[in-house]
């Protein structure tokens, strides 16, 4: 029997610093055959292991078609992450997975898509987007709204900015600082002030904050739950449906049946707290 | 399925012959009050009646501390490390300890099967034994009074010794290669049997079925008593720790002192530690003490489906070995029953 637990060792090919905290890592696994074979869907996440200081679940923020490598992109919030960021081109890591369901991409074939991310809720969402560009035709008008607390944590800067070729972009930022001249206030008002038609699915990730405005002002705009997808946010440990700590109600193992869900059954599952 | 009985001169002997198949567990009294799974060094020790162990069986197959890995830090890699596991005889389980163990079973072999489990699970024989009821008790309620399935051989208890059901190859073959110690059962073993049965079931404290209590709970999230008795709560765990279906672990890695080396460690969790909900950042999705001890009351409330039981097994463990003396059970009957009318049970 394979061990599901036991992490394959994966270089960090490439590292950028996005912001002051947060850093997009590019990965390869070791073993050529492993990268080969490893496939996932927008909104999968891995399991990524540093000997000695553990192990963390972290969204895939790449896109699927590209197969020579894949993209972590990782804030630095605890023991764990602290350390990723100390770590150089070369280094080694575990990686096991893909875990979760991940977004569904058919889900928004013939909608138009709106996108709406909180923080680095960007990540996750950054692989469907590059994949529902990839198959343009298939969809409506998108839409990006994405929300920052500061001017500084605006993550992925230049590709929001190359995406409004292809999409509507609206930034906001909580807290302005000097020299910032764009819109002030959370995202759900970029969602309040756009046009929006009722044919659109609306994907959402970010803090659980800014689900239920967000989702508000979606419905004034006519759009169902049924027609919302969010990621959860859990304490996510084990990524198989084993360690119990995102368990909701006692019956959800959110890390196997979500992270994504539709509006509908995640008021289900937070009501189980 | 195939019935035998077990006479009473025999029983020493039965002991003797499984624990030539592993090494042998069971009850036994560690001290005045308590009982718990231990290794078999002496037959005289082997409890047959008793009501609780201070430790669930689930140890045997999710350890309370064990390794996973070992690891280097230079180069960044895991190895497994965990060896065979040496076959094993876990010996007087009750009826809801097996089914437990099934609970267990649907959650670390589902579609990512966890491979430490399932060698321990492989490895170890299962042998039931009858029970009687004590205050605590209300595996009833939750219909794991009695199981069908779970266990290699189970012994239900005769006047004069046991009748034994045999519940998987692994009893066929036990029971076959030791023919010389077992009896046809009687007309009378069968009477006797189902005296045992009757006289089981006379013995509850309460009736009827806690089917409902899932939904019940989810619609009185805002009673009064969730402050009342979470105000009570030390937040020890015990609670968890002593339930036979509480799988929740932590990992960790621990370096060596060289600073080269070390080994990825799985040790039990607790819902009710602050820890259990927290992340990174300083988030806690279980942030009050009210929230994580709720979210006790939902979990083992709620169905595991493949079974169609609670994942309560209705042992009574958290209540008897809680140290603030919350009354599990008498929790849920309050929140069950109407509100003014005396509980039922409690005339």
């Amino acid at each position: 029997m394979d061990n599901e637990f036991l992490p394959f060792p994966a270089e960090l090919v490439d590292v950028k610093a996005l912001t002051k905290d947060t850093k997009l890592y590019r990965i390869r696994f070791a073993d050529e055959q492993k990268q080969k074979s490893f496939s996932f869907k927008p909104g999968q996440f891995v399991e990524i292991s540093v000997a000695g200081f553990g192990e963390a679940p972290i969204s895939i923020t790449s896109p699927p078609s590209t197969t020579e490598y894949f993209e972590l992109c990782i804030k630095k919030v605890g023991k764990l992450t602290e350390k990723i960021h100390r770590m150089k081109k070369g280094d080694i890591v575990g990686i096991r997975g893909p875990y979760g369901n991940g977004f569904s991409i058919e889900q928004l074939y013939g909608f138009n898509p709106i996108f709406i991310a909180g923080g680095i809720g960007l990540a996750p969402l950054r692989s469907l987007i590059k994949e529902v560009f990839a198959e343009r035709d298939k969809f409506g008008n998108i839409s990006i709204f994405f929300g920052a607390r500061r001017p500084g944590e605006i993550i992925f800067k230049d590709e929001l900015k190359e995406w409004e070729k292809m999409a509507e972009v609206k930034i906001t930022v909580d807290t302005a600082d000097d020299g910032w001249d764009g819109h002030v206030g959370f995202v759900s008002q970029l969602v309040e002030k756009a046009n929006i038609s009722d044919n659109s699915f609306a994907v959402i990730c970010g803090p659980p904050a800014m689900f239920e405005p967000t989702v508000e002002q979606l419905k004034k705009k006519g759009i169902e739950d049924i027609q919302v997808s969010v990621s959860a946010e859990r304490r996510m440990k084990c990524g198989i449906g084993k360690c119990g700590h995102c368990i909701a109600g006692g019956e959800v193992y959110v890390c196997l049946e979500g992270p994504v869900f539709t509006y509908d059954r995640y008021q289900e599952i937070s009501k189980m707290l | 399925m195939r019935y035998l009985k077990l006479g009473s001169r025999n029983i020493d002997e039965f002991l003797g012959r499984i624990s030539n198949y592993g090494d042998l567990y069971a009850p036994q009294k560690i001290s005045e009050k308590f009982y718990d799974y231990r290794k078999v060094e002496d037959i005289s020790q082997v409890e047959f009646n008793y009501n609780r162990t201070i430790t669930p069986a689930k140890k045997y197959f999710i350890p309370p501390k064990h390794e996973m890995f070992e690891f280097d830090m230079e180069t960044g890699e895991y190895t497994e490390t965990m060896g065979d596991v040496k076959p094993f005889v876990l010996f007087g389980l009750h009826a809801c300890s097996i089914v437990a163990l099934r609970i267990l079973d649907g959650v670390y072999l589902n579609e990512y099967p966890d491979k430490y489990y399932a060698a321990r699970r492989k490895a170890g024989i299962i042998i039931g034994i009858s029970c009687l009821p004590d205050e605590y008790c209300f595996c009833n309620l939750r219909r794991t009074d009695f199981v069908d399935i779970g266990f290699d051989l189970f012994l239900h208890e005769l006047p004069d010794g046991y009748l034994i059901r045999v519940g998987s190859e692994r009893g066929h073959e036990i029971v076959d290669e030791n023919m010389d110690i077992f009896e046809e059962v009687s007309n009378d073993d069968i009477e006797n049997f189902k005296k045992f049965e009757k006289k089981r079931h006379e013995m509850f404290k309460y009736e009827g079925s806690f089917d409902n209590l899932r939904y019940i709970l989810e619609l009185t999230e805002n009673s009064p008593l969730w402050d009342e008795e979470s105000e009570k709560c030390l937040g020890c765990g015990n609670c968890t720790m002593t339930c036979p279906t509480c799988r929740c672990y932590d990992v960790q890695d621990l370096p060596d002192i060289d600073g080269k080396h070390g080994k990825r460690i799985r040790f039990w969790d607790s819902c009710q530690f602050r820890s259990h909900g927290l992340v990174a950042g300083g988030h806690n999705f279980r942030e009050t003490k009210k929230d994580r001890f709720i979210n006790r009351y939902v979990c083992k409330n709620a169905y595991f489906y493949p079974l169609g039981t609670s994942y309560c097994v209705g042992c009574g463990n958290c209540t008897y070995f809680c140290p603030a003396g919350i009354d599990f059970l008498k929790n849920l009957i309050k929140i069950r029953d109407v509100v003014g009318e005396v509980a039922h049970g409690e005339q």
